[in-house]
C-alpha cells in the first residue's frame, strides 16, 4: 500500500546502510590492496636485487678476466626465475658483457648510469620492473648487472585481490541490506507508519484516528506519542471549534431573523414616515396657498374700503357735514387697524411657519431713518410728540430693508402709542464692537419690570384693562422675531416713571457693498427733479412740509425768511412755492401780490398753507391752491400736484392703463390718477390688457399679479420679449406675497413694484411722476 | 665479446629507447648512423697484449689465498717481482702503482736470480729464463709463491699459471697441483674462467 514516497524514509536507510557498508569496504579493501601491493613490490625488488647479488659476485672474476662466456653461464641461472624477462652484465666502461634473455624476443636492458652514491636503483615502467645494480669486488667497481623482470604475479595478485575484495564487497553489502531490513523494521516502520496517519489525519480531518506505537521507549516512542497526543488535543478543538461554529450559525440564525424583522418593521415605519410627510407636505402646501390666499383676499377689499374712505374725507365730490366726516373717519381708522391687524396675523404666521425669506443688502441707516421719521411724524404731530433722530452719516448694517423700516416703524409707533401728549421721542443707532446698536427711547410712563418679560409675547398688551390704546398686541412679537431673523436681539430698559427704550442690535453692514444701496437711492432721484421753494418761518412747521415734499420726491428749498423769499424765488426758478401768511417782518399776503406782480416769478404757481382760513382772498390774489393747517400730506401733495400740472404746455393724449382683476380697487387706482389729471383706461383681466397693448400702446401700464386666465407675470414676460412692448414701463402693484426670486423677476422687468401690505398710494404718485414727467391731462 | 653481439646489443638497447609508436623509418635512419660510429669503435685501439697481462697478474693476486704462515720478509708488502727480462716495460709499473693485495702495498720488483724469488708472492718469470725453469721453480718451491709466466709449457713443466693466446684474446691455463702443493688455493671464480686447469702436471682440458 505504500507508495514511492512512503516508503522513501526507508529506502533512504537502505541506500544510506549500503553506501556506509559500500564505502567503508571499499576504502578497506583498496587500502589493503595497495598496502599488498606495496609490500609485493617491495619484495620483488628485494629478490631482484638478491638475485643481482648473485649474478654479480659470480661475474667477477668473468669480468676480471674478461670471460663472457663464463658470465653468461652464470645469468643463464636466472632462468629458475620465471619472471626476469631479461638480464645483462656491463663491464665499468659501458660495454654489454654478457646478457641472458628468457624469451628470445626479450630486449636486454641496457645499463642506466649509476649515480655515484648508489649502488642499487630500480624502476617499474611499463608493466616491467628494471633493477640496475654495481658488482663491486674488493671494494672496487668491477662491473653493473641489469635484470629486466615482468610484473605479471603483481598483476595476477593484484587481479586476485580485486576478485576477492568484489566478492568481500557484494558479500558485505547482501549483509548490509539484510541487515537495514532490520533497521527498517524498528525504525522506517513506524515513521511511514506515523506518516500515513498523518496524512490520513491531514485528508480526511478525522482526528480520531492514533498512531499504533512499536516500542516501549525511545525518541520514535515519544514522537508517536507527542503526535497522539497532538491528535487528541486537535480532536477536542475541533470539536469545540465545531460546537461554537453551530452554535454562531444558530446565532446568526437567529440575528437574521430578527434583522428581517427589524427592517420590515422599519420599512414599514419608514412608509408611514413617507405618507406623514407627504401629509405635512401637502397640509404645508395648504397652509401656504392659505396665507397666500388670505393675504390677497383680505386685502384687495380693505384697500377699497381704506381708498375710497380716504377720497371721501377729500371732499372732491362734495361738501361732508362733520358727522359724515366723522363716519367716514371711523371708516378709515377701522380699516386701517383691520388691515395692520392682518398684516401682522400673516407676518407672525410666516414667520412661525420659516416662511419668512430675507432680502439682506447694506442699508444706510440715515436714509432708513429718514423714511420711518417721516411716515411717523405725522403720527407724533396728532400727539405734539417730539419726534428726534440721532445717527452718524454712513452707518450701514446688513438687513433686509424693508424688514428694517418694519421693525422702526412698530417700535416708534408703539413708542408714540404710549407716550402722552407732547412727550418726546428719540431715535438713535451707533456703531458698538461690530454690530449696530439702534434705540427707541421715549418719555413715556415705563413699563413695570413684571410686565418687561411677557411684553414679547403675542396678543399681550400692555395695560389690557384699560384700553385706551389700540393696537394687535403683535407688533412686539413680530419685531422681536424680525429682529432675531435678522441675528440680532430686541430688549428693553426702562423704569416705571422714566420712560422706556427699546434696542436691538444688527450687524454692520459690509463694507465694499454700500454703495449699492446709494445707487438704488440714486435710482429713486431721478435727474428730471422737481424744485419747490417752501417759504415758512415757524421752523417745525417748516420742517414737516419739507418732509412731505421730500419724501414725494421733490426737491425742497426752505426759506424761513419772507424778505429774501423773492430773490430766491427769482433765482432758483423753483417748479411751485408753498407759503406761509402769518409770517414777519412781510406776511404772506404782501409776499404774494409781490410774486405776482414780478414777471420773474408771476408763472410760478403758489400753494398757500396757512391757519388763516381765507381762500377766496388767497384766490383773488393769485394764489393756485389753498391749504389751511393742520396740513395732510395728502392734501399738499395733491395741491402741488396739480399746480404743477397747470403748469405744464405740452400735453399728451396717451393713457395709463390699470389692469386689476377687483372692480374696487381698479376705480380706487384709476381714480387716485385722473385726480391727479392723467388719462387712464382700465383693463378687467389678462387677455383684455393684452389686446388693449397690442391695439394702442398706453404711456405706462399698473399691472396686478393675480388675474383671472393670464396672469400678471404671463404679461410681463411676453411684453418684455417684444420689441414694440420692451421698454413699456409697468408698474406692478399687488397684494400676493412674493417669495425673493419673484420680488429679483419683477425689479429686473418692471419699473417699480408696490405690495397692498405697505403704503402704496404715495409711492405710486411719486414714481409716476418721475417716470412720467411730461404726461398732462388735457382735462385738468 | 666479438663486435656482431655488441652491435645487436646496441641495436636492441636503442630500439628499446624508443618510444612506442615510432615510424619504423625513423628507427632505420637512427640506427644506419649508429653502425657508422660502431665501425669507429671497432678502429679504437686495442688492449695491448701486455696490458692485460699486467693487468691479469694483479687480479690473480686478488683469487688466490696464501697460506697462513707468510715468511717474514713478506710480511709489510705485496711483492709481485719479475724475474728475467721484462715484457711488460712500464706498463706494469703503472697498472700496479697504488694498488693493495691481501691488506698490503703491491710492490714490483725485478729480480735475476731466483734465490731472491722467496720473498715474492707473485712471480712472473720472463720467457728468457726457460732454460732455468726447473731450477728456479724448485727454489721456490714449497715458499707460498704463485707462479706465473707466458712460456709455452710452463704449466705442464710445474708452473702454476700460463698465459695462452686465443686469437688477440688472452687467456690463462691453471695447474692446480702445483699452486696446492705450494699451499696456494686458487679460488674457484679463478679456475672457472681459466682456459684449461691441469692436476698433476698433467693437462686438464
Amino acid at each position: 500500500m505504500l507508495t514511492r514516497q512512503d516508503n522513501s524514509i526507508s529506502r533512504k536507510l537502505t541506500w544510506m546502510n549500503m553506501l556506509v557498508s559500500g564505502a567503508v569496504l571499499l576504502l578497506a579493501c583498496t587500502a589493503f590492496i595497495a598496502y599488498d601491493m606495496l609490500t609485493f613490490r617491495a619484495t620483488m625488488v628485494r629478490n631482484l636485487s638478491t638475485e643481482a647479488q648473485i649474478i654479480g659476485s659470480n661475474s667477477v672474476s668473468a669480468l676480471l678476466f674478461n670471460d663472457p662466456q663464463s658470465a653468461e653461464n652464470t645469468l643463464s641461472a636466472l632462468k629458475a626465475a620465471r619472471n626476469i624477462m631479461s638480464a645483462g652484465i656491463y663491464s665499468t666502461d659501458g660495454r654489454l658483457f654478457a646478457s641472458y634473455s628468457r624469451d628470445l624476443g626479450d630486449q636486454i636492458p641496457e645499463a642506466p648510469a649509476l649515480p655515484s652514491d648508489q649502488i642499487e636503483i630500480h624502476r617499474f615502467k611499463n608493466k616491467e620492473v628494471v633493477l640496475v645494480r654495481s658488482i663491486v669486488f674488493e671494494g672496487k667497481l668491477t662491473g653493473t648487472v641489469c635484470i629486466r623482470s615482468d610484473v605479471k604475479e603483481l598483476d595476477s595478485s593484484l587481479k586476485r585481490y580485486l576478485g576477492i575484495a568484489g566478492i568481500v564487497l557484494s558479500v558485505c553489502l547482501v549483509a548490509a541490506l539484510l541487515v537495514s531490513s532490520i533497521f527498517r523494521k524498528a525504525v522506517a516502520e513506524p515513521i511511514i507508519h506515523l506518516a500515513g496517519v498523518a496524512r490520513a489525519v491531514t485528508r480526511e480531518k478525522n482526528y480520531s484516528v492514533r498512531a499504533a506505537r512499536t516500542h516501549d521507549s525511545g525518541e520514535l516512542a515519544i514522537l508517536i506519542d507527542a503526535f497522539n497526543e497532538m491528535l487528541a488535543q486537535t480532536q477536542q478543538n475541533e470539536n469545540a471549534l465545531r460546537e461554537a461554529r453551530d452554535d454562531l450559525e444558530q446565532r446568526v440564525k437567529e440575528r437574521t431573523a430578527e434583522l428581517e424583522k427589524a427592517k420590515s418593521e422599519v420599512e414599514a415605519f419608514s412608509f408611514s414616515i413617507l405618507r406623514a410627510k407627504e401629509e405635512l407636505e401637502r397640509a404645508s402646501k395648504f397652509k401656504d396657498q392659505f396665507l397666500s390666499t388670505m393675504s390677497h383676499e383680505l386685502r384687495t377689499p380693505l384697500n377699497a374700503v381704506l381708498g375710497f374712505s380716504e377720497l371721501l374725507t377729500e371732499e372732491r365730490y362734495g361738501p361732508l357735514n362733520e358727522r359724515q366726516q366723522r363716519y367716514i373717519k371711523h371708516i378709515h381708522t377701522g380699516g386701517k387697524h383691520l388691515l395692520t391687524l392682518i398684516n401682522d396675523i400673516l407676518d407672525l404666521s410666516k414667520i412661525e411657519a420659516g416662511r419668512l425669506q430675507l432680502t439682506l443688502e447694506n442699508v444706510l441707516v440715515p436714509t432708513s431713518f429718514a423714511e420711518v421719521v417721516d411716515t411717523m411724524r405725522s403720527l407724533a404731530d396728532k400727539k405734539s410728540q417730539r419726534l428726534l433722530q440721532e445717527v452718524p452719516s454712513g452707518l450701514s448694517v446688513r438687513a433686509d430693508p424693508t424688514r428694517f423700516k418694519q421693525v422702526l416703524m412698530n417700535l416708534i409707533g408703539n413708542a408714540i402709542k404710549f407716550t402722552p401728549e407732547g412727550g418726546e421721542i428719540r431715535l438713535s443707532a451707533h456703531e458698538r464692537e461690530g454690530a449696530v446698536r439702534v434705540e427707541v427711547r421715549d418719555s413715556g410712563p415705563g413699563i413695570p419690570v413684571e410686565e418687561q418679560k411677557r411684553i414679547f409675547e403675542a396678543f399681550y398688551r400692555l395695560g389690557e384693562t384699560d384700553k385706551k390704546t389700540e393696537g394687535t398686541g403683535l407688533g412686539l412679537a413680530i419685531t422681536r422675531r424680525l429682529v432675531e431673523l435678522h441675528g440680532g436681539n430686541l430688549g428693553l430698559e426702562s423704569q416705571p416713571g422714566s420712560g422706556s427704550c427699546f434696542y436691538f442690535t444688527l450687524p454692520v453692514a459690509d463694507v465694499v457693498e454700500t454703495h449699492e444701496v446709494q445707487t438704488s437711492t440714486m435710482e429713486i432721484r431721478t435727474p428730471e427733479f422737481v424744485r419747490i421753494l417752501v417759504i415758512e418761518d415757524d421752523r417745525a412747521a417748516a420742517q414737516l412740509l419739507h418732509s412731505h415734499l421730500t419724501s414725494a420726491g421733490y426737491d425742497v428749498v426752505l426759506c424761513d425768511q419772507p424778505g429774501r423769499a423773492l430773490e430766491m424765488a427769482a433765482e432758483l426758478q423753483p417748479s411751485a412755492i408753498t407759503m406761509d401768511i402769518i409770517m414777519k417782518p412781510v406776511n404772506g399776503w404782501e409776499l404774494l401780490s409781490t410774486f405776482k406782480t414780478d414777471p420773474r416769478t408771476a408763472g410760478i404757481p403758489i400753494v398757500l398753507v396757512t391757519i388763516v382760513d381765507q381762500p377766496a382772498r388767497g384766490a383773488s390774489l393769485g394764489a393756485d391752491e389753498y391749504i389751511v393747517k393742520p396740513v395732510k400730506k395728502a392734501t399738499l401733495l395733491a395741491a402741488v400736484e396739480r399746480c404743477l400740472n397747470h403748469r405744464k404746455r405740452i400735453g399728451r393724449t396717451r393713457p395709463i392703463l390699470v389692469v386689476e382683476d377687483d372692480a374696487p380697487t381698479r376705480e380706487f387706482v384709476a381714480e387716485l390718477l385722473s385726480k391727479r389729471g392723467y388719462v387712464v383706461t382700465t383693463a378687467a383681466d389678462g387677455a383684455e390688457a393684452r389686446s388693449q397693448v397690442a391695439a394702442s400702446l398706453p404711456e405706462l401700464v399698473i399691472l396686478d399679479l393675480i388675474l383671472p386666465e393670464v396672469s400678471g407675470f404671463q404679461l410681463l414676460a411676453e411684453w418684455r420679449t417684444n420689441a414694440r412692448t420692451a421698454d413699456l414701463p409697468v408698474f406692478v402693484l399687488t397684494s400676493k406675497d412674493l417669495t425673493a426670486e419673484d420680488q429679483d423677476y419683477i425689479r429686473t422687468h418692471a419699473g417699480l413694484l408696490l405690495q397692498k401690505q405697505q403704503p402704496w398710494q404715495e409711492t405710486l404718485i411719486t414714481q409716476l411722476r418721475r417716470t412720467l414727467p411730461g404726461v398732462l391731462s388735457e382735462k385738468s | 665479446m666479438d663486435t656482431l653481439s655488441l652491435r645487436s646489443a646496441i641495436w636492441r638497447g636503442l630500439l628499446a629507447g624508443f618510444p612506442h609508436g615510432w615510424p619504423p623509418l625513423v628507427g632505420v635512419l637512427v640506427a644506419l648512423a649508429l653502425f657508422g660510429t660502431t665501425g669507429l669503435l671497432a678502429q679504437l685501439p686495442k688492449p695491448n697484449e701486455y696490458q692485460v697481462k699486467a693487468t691479469y697478474l694483479y687480479n690473480f693476486g686478488r683469487f688466490v689465498k696464501w697460506p697462513g704462515a707468510v715468511p717474514a720478509g713478506k710480511g709489510d708488502s705485496f711483492s709481485v717481482c719479475v724475474l728475467g727480462q721484462d715484457p711488460f716495460g712500464s706498463i706494469l709499473d703503472s697498472t700496479l702503482a697504488g694498488e693493495a693485495l691481501d691488506g698490503k702495498p703491491v710492490v714490483l720488483r725485478r729480480i735475476s736470480k731466483s734465490q731472491d724469488a722467496g720473498e715474492c708472492r707473485i712471480l712472473f718469470i720472463s720467457s728468457t729464463e726457460e732454460k732455468h725453469l726447473k731450477e728456479i721453480l724448485t727454489a721456490i718451491d714449497e715458499s707460498g709463491v704463485l707462479t706465473v709466466s707466458d712460456m709455452p709449457g710452463f704449466t705442464r713443466r710445474g708452473g702454476m699459471i700460463q698465459f695462452i693466446l686465443e686469437g688477440d684474446r688472452v687467456r690463462f691455463e691453471i695447474n692446480v697441483t702445483s699452486a696446492e702443493s705450494a699451499r696456494l688455493v686458487l679460488s674457484s671464480e679463478l679456475l672457472k674462467v681459466a682456459a684449461s686447469v691441469k692436476r698433476n702436471g698433467r693437462s686438464g682440458d
